[in-house]
């Protein structure tokens, strides 16, 4: 049974990697060790019953530009240099940069009204991770935040939310973050390489020592147990399973693992490599997957660099959604295209593009979208959304939507409940199938 | 004959246009020039018109980045891959190959007018005959993935002035000299200052060599880019040339830039080999003139616009420039 509360105690306030990451562990722990008690709450402890919904977000940091990819204008001043492809959607044009994902379009909904009125990096990156603004005393949970917490299983051996940004630029405005749903539900960030840095067992301690530790915990536990009861020695008993199961995990992160064929077929770069992985992590069952893949911010040289970046991103996507379908993945995965903005549909002096934030593109594929469709229109120049138009808000009550989720659901934050969505935001109910 | 002194650099006429101009062409005694734009058109104009108002010739199917006179014939290319051969006599199109699989960045003559050469994306360069639009050689030199595993670019591609070179140049640098008659390779050069893949902030890369030019004696061979670039959203390292005695593979001269950022799209020298000028641009456009042989920077002058080719008169006093929005023609020795 989902949770659908939020008590706002101290028991979100547990940080996994903290108690994960030795030192610092060992500080939380014994600081706080009621803080356990979240991973013992019966309500929690007995799985979530719905079928387990989960999302890659290909994060597009920088901001692609929509004339290169979803939504070309071939022929128009601005439309730069890119042929349009017809793809196996009727009527449906993209860039011919991506015939790979032109023949998959099926799988997947264009969404090309987008007008989130924000033009800057970090507070745009902000907002499309977090489909709102922050209140100045409430920061609000980003997506993958979200989907942790509503899809994550308690007695799961895999992280609820893990985040790939490797690259430096624009990181640390984009990071994920778990706002008033707590460290509980803050993402496992790698950004030095593809393997967690903490789960990795101590060379100096063998399996065997690690297994006997517990053996000798559990024992030791057991005496101190008989004659009391005490949901903080359960939640100690279930949080060490818990680290144990995520150290368990730690092949998940590793590439290797997988048949060369299936390396081969992903491709051989670091966005491929992290995207092959969020698959695994997915199919193991971890809710939330970003793929951090920056930079797209193509101030000069725009088609040049999307000429070498948006092949890479149709070569990986397509192969995503076909792993995905070939596993019988799709319906329960939803994979996203977003950034924090586009790009000027003007080309200045460096034949590069600008921030745009008034009529750009996002994609959302499988789980409950409705593929194969395309949602708004921007104007024969690109400059404005004519029909359809969605807001960031719009869009994340849409995701939730074809998550399963009710965007209205509550969350409490103390006694204020505070909805999935803003107040009065709607999901567009033409894209839910 | 004595080239002009560059110091006598001096703005002719500055022409707005709706559109960037990625290429010109101009035959020699002759104010009638040709241009491939971005609205995908190729347009003749004349210069010396009291009024300039270039009239359509025929389009593409996209930026027309190549256009070159052979005789009374223009062959233009575009990021559509194809070339097209056109009757300036006549005004009209003789023939249009579907001649690369990827953009064309650059499409030259031979000095006699013989031959046409075309680079592209497809890393391939290809000699066609001028007159019939045959193919005469297909020239592969150049890897078609960087290190990095993305697609590489064929930028630059230059004729000696007696015809029997060619050389090329590629987004990672390598430069790769040609017997134009046999097709064979004679050496290669490199330059790899002017690629800069950005492996820890943005994964992604800028640059390549996007200008290549012979010494009148087929000696040095001149190459020009843009210096390593720390922030590669923009165009902004600086505008930069290189110097090889190409049969030794060796750099002889390097101008690293100092006032100006942005790549340098064409290179010309003078027929008494007294100067090389450079012209490219970011934001904002430059000529620079440079004396090789002292390895000094003459002079260094703002262009109101990104120039992304130059037209060169014989005598070196007159140079056409083309980039965007704008056409900008300068004198020299007046």
């Amino acid at each position: 049974m989902p949770r659908n509360t939020f008590c706002g105690s101290a028991a979100h306030a547990i940080d996994r990697r903290a108690l994960l990451g030795g030192a610092l562990a060992g500080a939380a722990l014994a600081s706080d060790m009621t803080a356990l008690n979240a991973l013992a709450a019966p309500d929690v402890n007995k799985a979530l019953k719905k079928k387990q919904k989960r999302v890659i977000l290909l994060w597009l940091a920088g901001g692609a530009s929509q004339l290169e990819t979803w939504d070309p204008k071939p022929g128009a001043t601005t439309g730069g240099p890119f042929r349009s492809i017809q793809t196996d959607v009727p009527g449906l044009r993209i860039s011919e940069l991506m015939p790979k994902m032109a023949a998959r379009m099926k799988t997947t909904c264009v969404i090309r009204g987008l007008n989130t009125r924000n033009g800057d990096h970090g507070s745009a990156a902000l907002t499309m991770m977090r489909g709102r603004r922050d209140e100045a005393a409430l920061r609000y949970p980003d997506l993958g935040a979200v989907v942790a917490r509503e899809f994550g299983l308690t007695e799961s051996k895999v992280p609820d939310y893990v985040t790939f940004y490797t690259q430096t630029e624009g990181r640390s405005m984009a990071p994920g973050a778990s706002g008033f749903l707590g460290a509980r539900y803050a993402p496992m960030e790698l950004t030095t390489n593809n393997y967690p840095e903490f789960i990795k067992k101590l060379d100096g301690i063998t399996d065997l020592d690690h297994l006997e530790r517990a053996d000798l915990r559990n024992v030791l536990g057991k005496g101190f147990e008989k004659g009391r009861s005490s949901d903080t020695l359960n939640s100690q008993n279930e949080a060490y399973q818990r680290v144990r199961g995520i150290m368990a995990s730690e092949k998940l992160f590793d590439v290797t693992q997988e048949p060369q064929k299936v390396r081969d077929r992903y491709g051989p770069t670091q966005f491929a490599e992290q995207t092959l992985i969020a698959r695994r992590l997915v199919e193991a069952g971890v809710p939330f997957v970003r793929v951090g893949r920056a930079w797209w911010d193509s101030h000069g040289q725009n088609f040049e660099t999307h000429q070498e970046m948006v092949p890479e991103l149709d070569h990986v996507m397509a192969t995503l959604l076909d792993d995905l379908g070939e596993r019988g993945l799709l319906d329960d995965v939803m994979v996203m295209t977003l950034a924090e903005f586009g790009r000027t549909p003007s080309i200045n002096a460096s034949l590069g593009r600008d921030h745009f934030a008034s009529a750009w593109s996002c994609t959302i594929s499988g789980a409950g979208i409705k593929r194969g469709s395309v949602y708004g229109k921007s104007d024969p120049k690109g400059n404005t959304v004519v029909a359809e138009e969605v807001d960031a808000g719009s869009l994340f009550a849409t995701v939730y939507s074809a998550l399963g989720l009710d965007p209205h659901k509550n969350y409490y934050v103390g006694s204020r409940p505070i909805p999935l969505v803003n107040p009065g935001v709607e999901p567009i109910k033409a894209l839910v199938s | 004959m004595k080239a002009p002194n560059p110091d006598t650099l001096k703005l002719h006429k500055d022409h707005s246009r709706q559109v960037m101009t990625f290429s010109v062409a101009r035959a020699e005694g002759s104010d009638t020039a040709y241009f491939g734009c971005s609205d995908f058109k190729v347009y003749a104009g004349d210069l010396a018109a009291a009024k300039f108002e270039p009239k359509e010739l025929f389009a593409h199917e996209s930026y027309v980045t190549g256009v070159a006179l052979a005789g009374t014939t223009l062959v233009s290319g575009g990021y559509d891959g194809k070339l097209t051969w056109f009757d300036t006599a006549g005004k009209k199109v003789i023939r249009t190959h579907d001649a690369h699989a990827k953009w064309i960045r650059k499409v030259i003559a031979s000095p006699d007018g013989a031959l046409i050469a075309s680079v592209a994306d497809d890393m391939v360069c290809k000699l066609w005959d001028a007159k019939t639009g045959k193919i005469v050689h297909e020239l592969r030199g150049h890897k078609e993935k960087t290190p990095n595993d993305f697609g590489s670019m064929l930028y630059a591609v230059c004729f000696s002035n007696d015809g029997a070179l060619l050389a090329t140049g590629d987004k990672v640098g390598h430069v790769v000299v040609w017997d134009a008659k046999s097709g064979k390779e004679l050496g290669t050069c490199e330059a790899p200052v002017m690629y800069t893949w950005d492996k820890v902030q943005r994964l992604h890369s800028i640059g390549g060599i996007r200008s290549l030019a012979f010494s009148p004696d087929g000696k040095l061979l001149a190459v020009g880019g843009m210096g390593k670039v720390g922030n590669i959203d923009h165009l902004e390292g600086k505008a930069r040339v290189e110097v090889f005695d190409w049969k030794a593979g060796k750099q002889t001269a390097e101008f690293p830039g100092d006032k100006f950022s942005g790549l340098v799209n064409r290179l010309a020298w003078a027929l008494d080999s007294s100067w090389l000028v450079g012209a490219g641009g970011a934001g904002e456009g430059f000529l620079v003139f440079f004396d090789v042989k002292a390895k000094k920077t003459l002079r260094q002058e703002k262009v109101m616009t990104h120039v992304h080719d130059f037209a060169i008169t014989a005598a070196a006093d007159q140079i056409t420039c083309v980039g965007h929005n704008r056409i900008v023609t300068y004198k020299l020795g007046a």
